[in-house]
């Protein structure tokens, strides 16, 4: 009851204060975190920023230092187990009984959440279908593929329709193909599920996620909508294309440029240049007289979209 | 009847403090290992507590307790002081360590040690020693005692145990009724002493050190002269304000939400079936019934050919004669042997992996990130062995039974199958320590070492002077007797220290194991 009335209908996930601390390390910083009822929510960082710290702690797999999380209104973080039918959660690598066959295995999860009898084959049913695990329903787990046992691991995440999904990696052990089939498998869940997807790959969170937030160092430094946080860096960067014949460029145009106050950072891949800017006006007024004025012929000038990498790195960094 | 009686008073003492315990995990989530730290810090007393008695005995300081004692109200004063300072200041080292860490901020806290504390002397001074004085009263039952060449107050001690153990068999239920005074009196003195840390105020260290210390002296002393159930409502007087401020000073935080119990037990039932099968699949349960029927039907059948064995050797020809005929005693003796070498490295080898195994290979995350409670997780891997095990022990001992009955005198078979459950018993505190190793490592290979060196550990507490009969190689013994036509030597007291045992290593596996990190 209480919880209840902490949580706005609209936050699927809520987390204060909340951190965990190994010895002198802070794995994860004090974190205030909402996360929307039916977003995708990319939760983005490299290897060992706390991503999956945060999924142990809003798993009851790991303990708190300080604070507390709540997924769909009931508080995860005191080690109540009837919490966990809150959410799914599917781990970084996945694992199951070998001698088991998936529709064993789902059976036995959907049994841990009590579902009736005839719930528990209907939905057994449904989502051996939904990940495309039909055919291979009698045979081991033993046997199956890194893909296989990623979609298995969905099918148990849902099993009990949770109004959360949490994932953690799930793309990352994979090759491409299987890669393709978990995001859209995701991507197919979207309005029916609130998904929190923790990842470094930045092209997966980019194509399915609609919210980001980034996370360094234990800290988390943004949270944005994802085509907020693209339009918010799309006016910043400048392509130069320069033409082969003015390579390599003349020290004394990099220097000037990289004497502009505008300029925030500038990176040259091949014959392109990529300039980062801080105030777009400006340099729209003087990056062409100092192009003109050392000689630099140019073949493609363009304000273009950042990659999420690229502001990835520009936050992270 | 008295069987039954002490087994029921006995079961009673060492299963109240473990209730009391759950009901105070799920009430308040006080965490299993303030339990295991109060058992420390009671073991660890004893440690100074019994040599400074000899000591002081040795000093003439302590003298005899009777009636007619000379100097009894000073060696109850004695008695009284020293047990009142060597545990308090137990208490103190305990809470100490826990307060410089931060691990006992609540009251509740406070009690989950006195549990500890109390509740492992209701095991072991209650439980154990109940049961292994009523064993060896049953074991005099029909002896002159005056043949025992005993000195004249052992004599009186037994005598006065005697007329007891031969009149109402209700009368040992006083022995559970004064163990649950003192576990109150032990959780109320735990809770003063985390009073003297939490509010920095040694008077209440103080306090619960002349309390122990006076409610121990006025029991050794007024307990040669009261009836029994006189002594008994003395205590309970005396306990009564103990009683009263545990009451004023319970916690008052707002409870825990936990899921049911019924719920949890129902998750428990749920991966116990996950267990048995898994023990079918991977042939486990073949494997294990497998051996023991080999061992069970090969005993009998080595015992009898053994002597021809030899005989046929020329090498050994000139033993033959000197092979005395084999009997059912040596077919039991060739089972216990091999049962027992071969099944401990069965428990060792089959219950390593079981919760290590699972958490190299990231099946627990898993599992319980699902509202499967860990305690359900960890005892359905014991219950799952403890019934494969169940089923192995009868195969073989029906085997052993059956080719004893063809090849030799037939053993009397109620007897015989107890002991072989008796044998059972001693192997599941072996698979109990194995389970513990396992929650407490995060390798198969990590667990076999913390599993080994716990079961040497119990080994060598067997060869201890006086306690070592109380180990479960105790059981060996005794359960080599049964059913010969021989008179037995019953060893309750190591059947109820394997009990617990097993009910201790199953609480620290659950203690670690909650709170690790997976």
């Amino acid at each position: 009851m209480f919880d209840s009335l902490l949580l706005d209908a609209e936050v699927a996930i809520r987390c204060r204060n909340l951190s965990r601390r190994y010895g002198p390390v802070e794995a994860l910083k004090p974190l205030d975190l909402d996360v929307a009822s039916g977003s995708i929510f990319g939760f983005l960082g490299r290897n060992g920023a706390g991503k999956t710290t945060t999924m142990r702690l809003l798993t009851g797999l790991a303990q708190p230092t300080s604070g507390t999380a709540w997924i769909a209104g009931t508080q995860v973080t005191e080690g109540n187990g009837a919490a966990r039918a809150q959410f799914g959660y599917l781990p970084q690598e996945p694992a199951f009984y070998k001698w088991m066959t998936p529709r064993d295995y789902l059976h036995y999860v959907a049994a841990m959440f009590f579902l009736p009898a005839a719930q528990r084959k209907r939905r057994v049913e449904e989502m051996l279908e939904l990940v495309g695990l039909q055919e291979a329903s009698r045979r081991r787990i033993g046997g199956f593929s890194g893909g296989m046992k990623q979609r298995l691991g969905i099918a148990q995440a849902l099993i009990h329709e949770p109004p959360v999904l949490l994932l953690d990696e799930p793309t990352s052990a994979l090759d491409p193909a299987g890669r393709y089939e978990i995001l859209q498998l995701i991507d197919g869940l979207r309005g029916r599920v609130t998904v929190f997807f923790s990842s470094h790959i930045l092209g997966d969170v980019e194509r399915v996620c609609d919210t980001i937030g980034i996370i360094h160092e234990g800290e988390l430094l943004t949270v944005a909508a994802r085509d907020e946080l693209l339009a918010d860096y799309a006016t910043n960067i400048l392509l130069l294309e320069v033409a082969r014949d003015c390579l390599p460029l003349p020290e004394r145009f990099t220097a000037a440029l990289e004497a502009q106050p505008w300029l925030a950072g500038l990176t040259l891949d091949d014959n392109h240049l990529r300039l980062a800017v801080h105030d777009t006006a400006v340099a729209r007024q003087a990056i062409l007289p100092l192009v003109v004025a050392h000689d630099i012929i140019l073949t493609r000038y363009e304000w273009v979209r950042p990659s999420l990498e690229e502001i990835f790195l520009s936050i992270s960094t | 009847m008295v069987i039954l009686t002490t087994t029921l008073s006995v079961l009673l003492m060492i299963l109240t403090p473990v209730a009391a315990a759950i009901l105070l995990r799920r009430y308040f989530a006080v965490r299993w290992w303030l339990f295991l730290v109060g058992a420390a810090t009671f073991v660890g007393s004893q440690l100074y507590h019994l040599p400074l008695n000899d000591w002081l005995t040795d000093l003439g300081w302590i003298g005899p307790v009777a009636a007619d004692a000379p100097h009894l109200l000073r060696t109850a004063a004695i008695l009284g002081l020293s047990a009142g300072i060597c545990e308090s200041v137990a208490r103190a080292l305990g809470y100490g360590l826990l307060f410089r860490f931060g691990r006992a901020q609540q009251r509740e806290d406070g009690l989950m040690v006195g549990l500890g504390h109390g509740g492992i002397e209701a095991m072991l001074v209650g439980g154990v020693l109940t049961a292994a004085t009523v064993s060896s009263l049953w074991a005099l039952r029909g002896v002159d005692l005056q043949t025992l060449n005993l000195l004249p107050e052992q004599l009186a001690a037994v005598q006065r145990q005697m007329s007891l153990f031969e009149g109402s068999p209700l009368t040992i239920f006083f022995a559970f009724g004064e163990r649950l005074i003192a576990l109150t009196l032990h959780v109320f003195l735990s809770v003063l002493v985390w009073r003297a840390f939490a509010e920095r105020q040694p008077l209440y260290f103080l306090a619960a050190l002349f309390y122990h210390s006076f409610f121990d002296a006025t029991a050794v002393y007024v307990a040669q002269f009261l009836e029994i159930w006189q002594a008994e409502l003395l205590f309970l007087l005396l306990a009564l304000p103990a009683l009263g401020l545990l009451i004023r000073w319970w916690p008052d935080r707002p409870l825990r939400r936990l899921q049911p119990l019924r719920a949890e037990i129902a998750l428990f039932w749920l991966a116990l079936g996950k267990e048995l099968r898994q023990q079918w699949q991977t042939k486990r349960l073949l494997v294990v019934t497998a051996v023991f029927l080999l061992f069970g039907l090969a005993s009998p059948l080595v015992a009898y050919f053994t002597p021809q064995i030899i005989g046929s050797m020329e090498e050994a020809a000139m033993f033959a004669d000197l092979i005395p005929e084999p009997s059912n005693r040596d077919a039991i003796a060739q089972y216990v042997g091999n049962i027992t070498q071969f099944g401990f490295i069965l428990a060792l080898l089959l219950g390593m992996g079981a919760v290590a195994g699972e958490k190299e290979r990231g099946l627990t995350p898993m599992i319980l990130s699902k509202p499967m409670p860990r305690w359900a997780f960890l005892l359905s891997k014991f219950a799952a062995q403890t019934l494969v095990y169940l089923l192995g022990f009868t195969l073989s001992g029906l085997a052993v039974y059956y080719y004893t009955y063809l090849l030799f005198e037939p053993l009397t078979f109620g007897p015989f199958m107890l002991g072989n459950y008796l044998l059972f018993t001693w192997l599941l505190t072996f698979a109990a320590v194995t389970l513990l190793g396992s929650a407490l490592a995060r390798t198969t290979g990590a667990a076999a070492g913390i599993a080994l060196a716990g079961s040497v550990f119990i080994f060598l507490g067997g060869s201890l002077p006086n306690y070592g009969p109380l180990f479960p190689s105790g059981l060996i013994g005794w359960a080599s007797q049964l059913g010969l036509e021989t008179a037995v030597a019953p060893n309750a007291g190591a059947f109820t220290f394997s009990l617990v045992l097993i009910l201790l290593s199953l609480i620290a596996a659950v203690a670690v194991f909650e709170v690790e990190e997976l």
